[in-house]
């Protein structure tokens, strides 16, 4: 029962990363019609500038950056965030401005094959020395070792406790109101109409008379932004920081992607559903079945969805013009 | 010109169409063949002693990156399907290949050692096993090749990758070798799942049978029938298929078929070469082999060679796995350079240095662009 | 009846019906083609003109109605099988195969019924080598039609935009159709090759027997 608690628990987690990060990918594409495979990198690059930032403001109030003794104030948490989702906003700008509207008419392997140059660039940059540097990092701690809920289970050896610390309800919480923000952005404003607008045609919505290179901008800028938000929270909650090249950081991303898809690409709420579904299936089907295929859960899944219901739990089939 | 009668029930009756039978092909027809075995055996022979073990090897690199790279074409290049994860048929018919030989050998010659010369025993159950391992991964391409019937561009990109990935991770679960041939006798069929092919570390103690001549044999046929195939009808529906589905369908290609072919063709030569992978000397080949990493390797030989050009991506491949050896020093910057060579690409010149010519056809063109074009 | 015709009707199509959404793009459409017909489709533009084609064609799958050729159902049937029982169209908006060389993109057509095996590919056997022979020496005499043999080698976009009108036309004939389907075939043509084409595809008509069905706004073309 306990574990049962604690899977469902980081499944809950977990999902709110996956639905921020996929809410980046179903943005993108909803606009273009392409898959950002750059995406998963801004995510590793938010987590490493806000290790960096760290690094240069801890010292700033007389912390040690690597094991501070005490945890800092609460607005460090709030700067890096912050800070980290404004330097990705802006990468997300730049990409799209420089890579992909160039491309904006060429066929759709092009840009998706400059996609995944991108990603390459992203990741590789990073590792360079005066960059990140290749050597895996650990991020500090910010906050406080709190225990807001504990929840004690009797087990075979006495009781066993979950619980629910600071870092998880922060954790929660920024998820929450960043989802409900993009909602109530999307859908209950004259920007959020421009973009689905946008989504739906870009030549008819120009006609209309709605910016759309400067949508399309703030649709990557809104999309790394969160993007960043999940690196930053997945940092706080598993503070291992490794180099892309060493897996974890790129699944995040790939399985985000694969939320996206099984919400129906395109769909915002859909990418939210998706993100809680994957990570169902993810922490579930490793607790349970065998965590050492625990990618090949979601991959597969991934095949499964997107041969039998390829528009996803939410979206709805298009056909092609002749 | 033909004239055509109208009667009721119009049956239009089609050409006469030859009546040569079957498999008969005049002589010539197999020249290419033999020349390039004849090329590839005089190299074996010279080329080692000229140029010292250190070069060789990367020659043989090289010809093996010719191989996947061609093979990538056949199904990314000439057909359009973009599939990014190429790596994973290499790695499936490296990896079965290498089961046949070393399990093989121990069980027959108890040992793993390689057994006989030069076009010996050893070497004809090589390649065997390399065109058993071709046929596994051509299986696999076709289990892949599924998909793109109904998936556009991206996401059959994705499920690609996946399979790639997946196959990743399972070799990765792959229980440790056994290297003892009295143990493989008395192994039941429940040891062989996962398959003891080493897990994470990879697949060693292959006998490592892969020359120079082998590289050179493969290739060959490889590029004749690549080029064969390009020329012929079915080429033209594999670009007719890249070019415009809607137009294809309309004009009596049947789509799918030339899909799920082209996806085959492109694993089965893979896993050709995926043998002469794992059996080369001083390499042991691993599970990062099947991963999104190495087939973003022989990606970028496509783009970079041109989309449907066979020389191009030959010579995208010679440069692309010699180059980096020579400049060993920035192996950092190398991966930076290629994705910055990957988006200047595609801003620049999106078709590849050659696009869909061959490379003698671009110099060739040179001296005709003036009639080309009309007003 | 107009000398030429038959009583027999080739393709028949009976109460089409095609929704997209909450669009209804054909409604109950019927028409019957006989043999050696030469008829027009007509229609203000977003009427559904090229979507019946495209229901014709199998591009799109009629949500009620019946399509029959000699016959035969062709409802559900995908594309190449309706190509290859002899129905062929060219297209609105040109598209020919901009990589490959006016010859190609003919014989892309035209090969239609070869056998077009693996092996004798590979291998370049005597059957594969008459095979492909055949199939140019007929693409060839085809662009011959329209006076294009001599372009044979060039690539298909390089040619003006009539000819390449034209060579969408011989490129739907290479596939030995019963039917042919023109969609806006004279679109962007000056006054006399309009002449020109509405001549020569009644040879055509006459020369193959092939039964046209044609979309055009002009008019006088359809006439």
């Amino acid at each position: 029962m306990a574990d049962f608690v604690q899977t469902l628990i980081t499944t809950l987690e977990i999902g709110s990363l996956y639905a921020l990060i996929a809410l980046g990918y179903t943005m993108v594409y909803g606009i273009l019609k392409f898959i950002n495979f750059a995406h998963s990198d801004i995510v590793v690059l938010g987590a490493w500038i806000s290790f960096t930032l760290s690094s240069w403001i801890l010292p700033a109030i007389g912390l040690d950056p690597h094991n501070p003794a005490t945890p800092p104030p609460f607005w460090v948490g709030g700067v890096i965030l912050v800070a980290s989702m404004v330097a990705c906003g802006l990468v997300g700008f730049l990409i799209e401005r420089l890579a992909y509207r160039p491309l904006r008419n060429a066929p759709r392997l092009n840009v998706l094959i400059t996609a995944i140059g991108v990603s390459l660039l992203l990741q590789n940059v990073g590792q360079l020395d005066f960059v990140f540097g290749p050597s895996p990092q650990k991020m500090p701690a910010l906050l406080p070792n709190w225990s807001v809920f504990s929840f004690s289970f009797p087990s075979s050896g006495g009781t066993h406790e979950i619980s629910i610390g600071l870092v998880d309800v922060i954790l929660f919480v920024t998820s929450a109101v960043l989802m409900l923000g993009l909602e109530y952005l999307v859908f209950r404003t004259k920007l959020g109409t421009a973009m689905r607008a946008v989504s739906y045609s870009p030549t008819t919505a120009a006609l209309m008379g709605i910016p759309v290179d400067r949508v399309v901008s703030f649709t990557f800028v809104l999309g790394s932004a969160l993007a960043a938000a999940a690196g930053f929270l997945y940092a706080m909650k598993y503070p291992g920081l490794n180099q892309p090249a060493h897996t974890i950081w790129v699944l995040l991303g790939l399985k985000a992607f694969v939320a996206a898809v099984i919400g129906g690409i395109g769909n915002v709420r859909g990418a939210v559903v998706g993100g809680f579904v994957i990570a169902f299936v993810e922490q579930f089907g490793a607790y349970y079945v065998s965590s050492n295929y625990r990618d090949v859960y979601v991959f597969a899944l991934l095949i499964v969805i997107l041969l039998v219901q390829p528009n996803g739990l939410l979206g709805s089939p298009v056909r092609d013009k002749v | 010109m033909k004239n055509s009668h109208p009667a009721a029930g119009a049956t239009r009756r089609p050409q006469t169409l030859p009546t040569a039978s079957g498999l008969r092909a005049p002589w010539f027809s197999f020249g290419p063949y033999l020349v390039g075995i004849a090329l590839a055996a005089a190299l074996y022979v010279t080329l080692p002693a000229a140029i010292g073990p250190y070069y060789s090897r990367i020659v043989i690199d090289c010809g093996i990156a010719m191989i996947l790279a061609v093979s990538l074409n056949i199904v990314s290049g000439m057909t359009g399907q973009f599939s990014i994860g190429h790596a994973g048929f290499m790695a499936l018919g490296g990896y079965t290949a290498g089961m046949i030989t070393y399990y093989g050998s121990l069980l027959w010659w108890g040992t793993a050692a390689r057994h006989g010369g030069f076009l010996g025993a050893g070497d004809w159950f090589f390649v065997v096993a390399c065109v058993v391992g071709g046929l596994v991964a051509a299986a696999a391409g076709y289990l892949v090749g599924l998909p793109s019937l109904r998936l556009r561009g991206d996401y059959l990109a994705i499920v690609t990758l996946g399979f790639g990935e997946i196959l990743r991770v399972v070799l990765q679960q792959t229980d440790k070798v056994m290297d003892d041939a009295a143990a493989v006798r008395a192994s039941a069929l429940a040891d062989w799942w996962p398959p003891p092919v080493g897990g994470a570390v990879g697949f060693d103690g292959l006998p490592k049978y892969t020359n120079l001549f082998w590289v050179g044999a493969f290739l060959t046929v490889t590029v004749v029938a690549a080029y064969r195939i390009k020329q012929s009808s079915i080429g033209r529906a594999m670009l007719a298929v890249r070019e415009d589905e809607v137009a294809a369908q309309a004009m009596g290609v049947d789509i799918a078929k030339t899909k799920v072919r082209a996806f085959v063709l492109a694993a089965l030569f893979a896993g050709m070469a995926g043998g002469l992978f794992a059996h080369e000397p001083g390499l042991i080949i691993s599970p990062k082999d099947a991963g999104f990493q190495r087939s973003f390797e022989y990606l970028i030989m496509t783009v970079l060679g041109g989309r449907g050009s066979i020389s191009g991506v030959m010579l995208a491949a010679v440069i692309l796995t010699a180059l980096p050896e020579f400049l060993r020093d920035f192996e950092q910057y190398r991966l930076i350079v290629y994705a910055l060579l990957l988006i200047g690409m595609m801003l620049l010149r999106p078709q590849g240095l050659f696009g869909i010519h061959e490379i003698w056809q671009i110099l060739g063109r040179r001296g005709k662009t003036a009639q080309e074009s009309e007003a | 009846m107009v000398p030429g015709e038959s009583t027999a009707e080739l393709l028949r199509a009976e109460n089409l019906c095609l929704s997209f959404g909450g669009l209804k793009a054909v409604q109950n459409f019927s028409f019957g083609l006989p043999l050696g017909a030469l008829y027009g489709l007509i229609g203000p533009n977003g009427a559904g003109k090229t979507t019946v084609f495209n229901l014709l064609t199998g591009v799109y799958r009629p949500d009620s109605g019946e399509i029959r050729l000699a016959g035969e159902s062709l409802v559900g049937r995908k594309p190449h099988e309706i190509t290859a029982a002899g129905i062929a169209r060219t297209f609105q908006n040109i598209r020919l195969f901009p990589d490959l060389s006016v010859l190609d993109n003919v014989c892309l057509a035209g090969q239609l019924r070869a056998s077009q095996r693996l092996a004798g590919t590979v291998l370049r056997t005597t059957h594969h080598r008459q095979e492909e022979a055949a199939v140019r020496a007929r693409c060839l005499e085809l662009l011959g039609l329209f006076d294009l043999r001599e372009r044979a080698e060039m690539l298909a976009t390089s040619l003006s935009y009539g000819h390449q009108r034209h060579l969408e036309i011989v490129r739907a004939l290479a596939t030995e159709p019963k039917v042919l389907l023109l969609d806006e075939p004279a679109a962007g043509l000056n006054f006399r090759e309009k002449h020109a084409l509405a001549q020569s595809i009644r040879d055509l008509r006459d020369r193959f027997g092939v039964a046209i069905l044609l979309i055009d706004h002009d008019m006088k073309l359809v006439m």
